[in-house]
């Protein structure tokens, strides 16, 4: 066997045994059980709770029941992402994990890499299936199903998830200790949040802000890029949120908004995580 | 083989590996000793490619950092504390298998069955939960079961029960003449039978390195002085149960070792370092 073929090899077949394994870990484990619990649960009670029959500012039917869970994603998905995914490599690390799973003929980028995708599926799949479990009631129920929708806001749910991932292994593979990952991961998503349309309002009011800063600042933020596109979907003319998603859809127009939204969580994500892996496999491994 | 050359490595201004230079070749079965803190586990970790260092590192002809697949294939290791990994056991021996070129899952069940450990009884139950003495048995039946062309063993039988240990040094008697190993522990003295050479580290750097075989079969004998300080009656007691005396010096030892027995006697002093004062061998 040549010596180009074997890391190849040796790549794909750890990269496959990560994932597989990475998967089964986590279907056992508890914050598993309790994301599934909250992202199903969540349409299970909304339906319940007979909210596609409700009317809210011009909503009814999915689409109302699908306003209501985007609010839930904006809130929740990211710090679950956040507060599990930052304790995958530091973890693995300080328990001494990592040190034995690394002596095993590994490679280096399929273990990250592996990680990385085996939790992009655990937690997409939770997210998209209680999606499609609302679109399986809306058919029972003979109410319309606004594919399109659907379509995209599952692109958009992905995109925010790889985002929050790769953020998350970034921070994983730049500290030492699992309290420092749990705090950073806090903060970032706390700051995010902080940084949301409604706080932006009020700092453009009480400092007078340029309006490039303002715009520049809610462009940069995943979740208000998210929150801004996912609404975009339903309300095309913005007229629910606040200033900052009124002037950028002005500046990108529907379509360009919607592609940018999917685009660059994805394109942070990315970029993040490619930099958690320079420094994961550079620096020492346990 | 195994050649390091010049190997530095520090943690936050605090030298570790220091200048250090070994080789290893074919066939070399080590003990490495040493107290806590002198390197060991660093150096351990350094061969196995988890700690960047400077200097020069060569395992099989090979970078272990850049060409760590090719290398870790060559290499058995079983770790000081079984760390608290969620898979199960049927899993944890499904993914070593899926790595390893070499199929061993047949090995890993016969070999893990002589330690007295059923695999396909826990198979379910998750690694972490399972006892101490098991995970070790499940740890060493996975690395020996690679026929590793290098074995790394950091306290292999540390959890092992009187059984378990006889079965896991019966398995490593029966381990190809070729195979070279490093043994870390504080039992030098139950490693004795299987190891030719031993190291010893301290601060760092090798403080000292025997090949054992030739010596201990030309049945060689050494002539013995030891000077004490202070009362000490545990080395007093310990050098009594060796046969030393003592004449019209107190504090002067003497008697005769037998080459074989220098490094059991070194491993049962060594924790009296403090109150000796000087220590002479020479050869008969």
């Amino acid at each position: 066997m040549s010596t180009l073929t074997l890391p190849l090899m040796g790549f794909q077949n750890s990269f496959i045994t990560t994932v597989i394994a990475e998967i089964r870990e986590s279907f056992r484990a508890k914050w598993f059980f309790l994301y599934t619990l909250i992202f199903g649960g969540a349409i299970v009670m909304l339906l319940a709770l007979g909210i596609t029959e409700s009317q809210v500012l011009g909503f009814t039917g999915l689409s109302r029941l699908l306003i209501t869970y985007i609010q839930l994603c904006v809130a929740i998905l990211p710090v679950f992402i956040l507060i599990t995914t930052v304790r995958t490599v530091v973890g693995d690390r300080e328990s001494n994990v990592l040190e034995y799973i690394l002596s095993l003929p590994i490679s280096l980028g399929a273990y990250y890499w592996g990680k990385l995708t085996a939790r992009f599926i655990i937690v997409f799949i939770p997210v998209l299936l209680a999606l499609s479990g609302a679109v399986f009631w809306g058919a029972v129920k003979n109410l319309t199903i606004p594919w399109s929708i659907v379509g995209y806001y599952s692109l958009m749910l992905a995109s925010l998830a790889w985002a929050f991932l790769g953020t998350g292994m970034f921070i994983s593979t730049l500290v030492r200790k699992q309290e420092w990952a749990l705090g950073l991961a806090f903060l970032v998503w706390l700051t995010l949040l902080l940084f949301i349309d409604v706080i932006l309002i009020g700092v453009l009011l009480q400092n007078q802000l340029m309006e490039e800063v303002i715009i520049g600042i809610a462009l940069l933020n995943p979740l208000q890029v998210f929150r801004t596109g996912a609404i975009l979907l339903f309300d095309p003319e913005l007229s629910l949120l606040g200033p900052a998603s009124y002037v950028i859809l002005d500046n990108m127009g529907y379509t360009g908004f919607l592609f940018y939204s999917i685009l660059y969580p994805l394109g942070l994500g990315w970029g993040f995580s490619w930099l958690g892996y320079k420094i994961f496999k550079t620096g020492d491994l346990v | 083989m195994i050649k390091l050359s010049n190997i530095n490595k520090s943690f936050a201004q605090h030298q570790v590996l220091d200048e250090l230079e070994l080789e290893l070749k074919i066939g070399d079965r080590i003990a490495l000793i040493g107290q806590n803190g002198a390197g060991k586990t660093t150096l351990i970790r350094t061969l196995l490619g988890q700690y960047t260092a400077e200097g020069q590192l060569s395992m099989f002809g090979l970078n272990p950092r850049q060409q760590r697949i090719e290398v870790l294939q060559k290499i058995g290791f079983v770790p000081q504390h079984s760390p608290p990994i969620q898979m199960s056991v049927g899993e944890l021996v499904d993914f070593s298998a899926a790595l390893s070129l070499t199929p061993m899952k047949d090995e890993v069940y016969a070999l893990a069955g002589k330690l007295e450990f059923d695999i396909e009884e826990q198979a379910g139950k998750p690694f972490f939960k399972l006892s101490g003495g098991m995970k070790q048995k499940l740890l060493i039946a996975l690395a020996l079961s690679k026929r590793p062309e290098f074995l790394i063993m950091d306290e292999p039988a540390a959890n092992l029960d009187p059984a378990g240990r006889k079965a896991f040094f019966d398995e490593l008697s029966l381990l190809p003449q070729n195979t070279t190993m490093l043994l870390s522990s504080h039992r030098v003295d139950e490693l004795l039978p299987f190891i030719n050479r031993i190291i010893e580290m301290d601060c760092g750097r090798i403080v000292h390195d025997q090949q054992l075989a030739d010596e201990i079969k030309a049945g060689k004998s050494l002539d013995c002085k030891i000077q004490i300080t202070g009362e000490g009656e545990a080395i007093r007691k310990t050098l009594d149960s060796w046969k030393f005396s003592n004449g019209s010096n107190p504090g002067l030892y003497s008697g005769k070792l037998a080459e074989a027995d220098r490094t059991k006697f070194f491993i049962e002093i060594a924790q009296f370092s403090k109150q000796i004062k000087e220590l002479k061998m020479e050869a008969e």
